[in-house]
């Protein structure tokens, strides 16, 4: 337990990055976002909100970043560093309280349709990988880290599947890297495509939950586009898709894992071969079960009515949590900012570049087209 | 293989972690153990 002691001795040092991340995002809700939805621009009020349609998510993401590559030059000091690392912390906690919006019973009416397009994208997109990067003449253990940092929610896929396929640090680097890159586009553009395209709720949160690589960018890019938390919001649908996805790790994993050692050579036959058991033991976020739990306990009305559509309106525990979590998801993501380094990004060219970039766009739009061939199939919970 | 420890952007030793847990478990367990507390605090707010 020699890390969970290093954490609480490493605690006190983070305060400084904490009150940091805490005092932006309270500068944010209470000055800043009060100001652009009152603001006169272009002789039109809230023109910032309705035209930009920037809310707290995306400008304390924004901030993070200013700090990072702007004020602190690239790097952030030291004083500070720590505290920005509880960022996916509070992610990772808001996720699991984000388990408050559903019932399991809801959660089965997410439909067979939805099921299978979130399994379909997932085996499509490990297969065009596999292809594309045995034909761009890539490293095995890169191609089967990508193949699962692109399928399924990045940077935990490409850390699972590592070890499976005898990755080097610099393959995972390389690969995060990349689909942080990718996913940073889509985090800011794709709030505007879908207001644009007058998505609802819940067409975008379908699209972005399968579209966008990454979770911790699957929810901004929820947020981003309806602040509200709250059952069929975005930032609702997104999850659950985005969740579901994170569920096919250990399938993904075995999958590539069979890729991997199919095709090595005789002479590896003697390597040291990962025990696929321990590796899903070891590699499995568990968060996620902390998630079920939280859906598991508001099925049982642990927390009183959650407030469905037409169902009694949701109770002050269940109310409470939902402001809570926009608290906690706001901390998260002015960190996450902190953690975006353009100079870092740059490390991502050449062919796994090429690679992301061919397999991440294709998804993005493939996901697009196919949320609105099956709009009338969607269901909301 | 060195041991990538956590969702590290670009190195992979200590500096480049993105966690003050030891490792992505135990950031996990964490997160689990302060939901919790959160919860908890919140049943009690709202308490009649």
């Amino acid at each position: 337990m020699n890390g969970d002691v290093g954490f609480f001795r490493k605690l006190p040092s983070a305060l400084p990055g904490l009150a940091l991340i805490i005092v932006t995002m309270v500068v944010i809700r209470f000055w800043v976002e009060p100001w652009m939805t009152s603001a006169v621009v272009f002789g039109t009020k809230g023109w910032l909100v309705k035209v930009t349609h920037l809310n707290y998510i995306l400008l304390g993401i924004i901030c993070g970043m200013l700090y990072r590559n702007v004020l602190f030059g690239g790097r952030m000091p030291d004083v500070l560093s720590d505290g920005f690392k509880l960022s996916r912390l509070m992610i990772k906690t808001g996720i699991i309280l984000l388990g408050s919006l559903y019932t399991f019973n809801a959660i089965v009416q997410l439909g067979s349709m939805a099921i299978f397009l979130i399994g379909g994208f997932v085996v499509l997109t490990i297969i065009l990988v596999l292809w594309l990067g045995t034909a761009f003449g890539l490293d095995r253990s890169m191609i089967g880290v990508m193949a699962n940092a692109l399928s399924i929610c990045g940077v935990s896929a490409a850390v699972a599947t590592s070890p499976a396929v005898e990755a080097k640090a610099s393959h995972v680097a390389y690969a995060i890297a990349t689909i942080l890159g990718f996913g940073i586009v889509t985090m800011f553009i794709s709030p505007f495509i879908g207001h644009a395209l007058g998505l609802t709720d819940l067409q975008y949160g379908a699209w972005i939950g399968t579209g966008i690589l990454n979770s911790g960018q699957v929810l901004a890019a929820a947020l981003a586009f309806n602040p509200n938390v709250a059952p069929g919001t975005a930032v609702s649908v997104a999850e659950i898709w985005n969740i579901m996805r994170v569920i096919s790790i250990p399938f993904a994993v075995f999958a590539v894992t069979v890729w991997y050692w199919s095709g090595k050579t005789e002479e590896a036959e003697g390597g040291k071969r990962k025990g696929l058991g321990t590796l899903l033991v070891e590699k499995f976020p568990v968060f996620v079960i902390g998630f079920l739990v939280m859906v598991f306990l508001t099925s049982m009305g642990a927390f009183g009515d959650v407030g469905l559509k037409n169902g009694p309106p949701a109770s002050e525990t269940i109310k409470m949590m939902r402001v809570w979590m926009t608290w906690i998801f706001g901390f998260g993501l002015v960190g996450l900012g902190g953690y975006i380094d353009i100079k870092e990004l740059k490390q991502a060219g050449g062919a796994p570049l090429k690679l992301g970039l061919i397999v991440g766009v294709t998804k993005y739009v493939l996901a697009l087209l196919v949320v609105f061939a099956i709009k009338d199939y969607l269901v909301a919970i | 293989m060195a041991k990538t420890g956590s969702e590290t952007i670009g190195a992979a030793g200590e500096k480049g972690k993105m966690t003050l847990f030891k490792d992505d478990r135990a950031e996990d367990i964490g997160a689990i153990i302060l939901s919790v507390i959160v919860v908890a605090i919140i049943i009690i707010l709202t308490m009649k």
